[in-house]
């Protein structure tokens, strides 16, 4: 039940966003000034830690939809909970490794891009 | 379960039953009961314990006390089991809560509903349908056959052991309900078949004998197999351990096999 209720929050979420990222992306077409602007901020580490959070999202609903998919070709389905923390372990492992990326970026002072 | 119930000396366990009766009581209530423990007892054991010595007006369904009618499905401390084939030694607490099976409408305390369940399960038609034999085994012929005339409806449909096999885990289904409480896909929506019915649809789709062409329809409507979304949560509940999720993607399997035209006649196999 957990692997399916994260699957439709990290779904919605990636559908709220969506919206965000299109919101975005129209705010910043107002000139080069407004541009410039957006693309300073979305640099700033608040917006990278979103960045993250964004990823968890896709990663974990991605490799889920994986799983799924090898349900409805009728494999794996009694290695279920064995699948769901491959998911998990795969999610944690990439993410992990997009945090010691961004690390300098998120407390460094370092400036990303 | 610690020592207290292992020693001799006064193993008393307590059971916390929820107590509704939706014709006088407002909400539901939790009674306490010391219960005396033997060894070996099951929390059914226990319940009975207080309906005799305690209080009569306690309302529960119970029958062959061996996991064999389904009829003593319910909550307990927490998870679907059947009360008698629920050791309390198992539950490792003295304190038992006992609830019964959610989403159901309560009659009364440990006693639910189960018609709208049963009225789906009278709605996959849970028998064989239309036997055109198009699955069947061709009867046997040569000495020792029956004759055909002794065989009605005129023709033998024949098994294999095999093509029993495929469907053996689905047969062992005792309709307790478990599964079908425990499903969200159930929960958001009333009118959905549910894992119960579905997988007996399953034991007759799967069945050799059994025409696909009348069975599918019965399964894959808006209410069918399709709202199934893998939660696993029925396979987790069966008190009988069927893998109630892997027959229903079986089913699914056979249904959009069907919906696309690529015929899924062949019980074995589709069902595997
Ligand atoms: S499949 Fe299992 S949980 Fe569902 S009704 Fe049958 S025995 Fe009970
Ligand atoms: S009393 Fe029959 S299953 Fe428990």
């Amino acid at each position: 039940m957990w692997a399916w209720l994260f699957h439709r929050i990290s779904g919605l979420a990636l559908v709220f966003y969506l919206f965000l990222h299109l919101m975005v992306l129209s705010s910043a077409t107002a000139g080069p000034a407004a541009f410039d602007r957006a693309m300073e901020e979305l640099h700033s580490p608040l917006f990278l830690a979103l960045d993250l959070l964004l990823l968890l999202a896709v990663l974990y609903h991605g490799l889920n939809g994986i799983r799924v998919v090898l349900f409805d070709l009728g494999l794996g389905v009694r290695r279920q909970a064995a699948l769901f923390w491959m998911v998990m372990v795969l999610t944690a492992l990439v993410l992990l490794a997009a945090v010691a990326v961004t690390w300098p970026f998120l407390f460094g002072g370092g400036r990303a891009g | 379960m610690d020592q207290a119930l292992g020693a001799a000396d006064t193993p008393t366990v307590y059971f916390n039953v929820q107590r509704y009766d939706p014709e006088v009581d407002a909400k539901p209530r939790y009674d306490r009961f010391a219960v005396p423990y033997e060894p070996g007892m099951t929390v059914l054991q226990g319940l009975l314990w207080i309906l005799d010595h305690v209080d009569g007006s306690l309302a529960l369904r119970y029958s062959c006390r061996e996991a064999a009618c389904g009829s003593c499905a319910m909550l307990v401390n927490g998870w679907y089991r059947l009360a008698c084939k629920t050791q309390v030694k198992d539950l490792r607490s003295k304190e038992i809560t006992v609830q019964p099976l959610p989403h159901y409408p309560v009659i009364k305390d440990l006693v639910v509903d189960m018609s709208g369940f049963f009225a789906k399960y009278r709605a996959v038609q849970p028998y064989l349908v239309g036997g055109d034999g198009q699955r069947a085994v061709e009867p046997a012929s040569g000495p020792g056959a029956p004759a055909p005339e002794e065989v009605a409806p005129g023709r033998e449909f024949r098994q294999s052991p095999a093509d029993r096999a495929a469907f053996e885990d689905a047969t062992i289904c005792i309709l307790c309900g478990a599964c079908t409480s425990s499903c969200p896909s159930f929960w958001t929506n009333p009118d959905y078949l549910g894992p119960a019915a579905l997988l007996k649809g399953y034991r007759f789709a799967a069945d050799t004998r059994d025409c696909l062409a009348e069975r599918v329809p019965l399964l894959s409507g808006e209410d069918g197999i399709y709202r199934c979304h893998t939660i696993f949560n029925c396979t987790a509940a069966c008190p009988k351990e069927i893998p109630i999720t892997e027959a229903l993607q079986s089913l699914k399997r056979m249904a959009s096999r069907r919906l696309l035209g690529g015929g899924g006649g062949g019980g074995r196999q589709a069902a595997r």
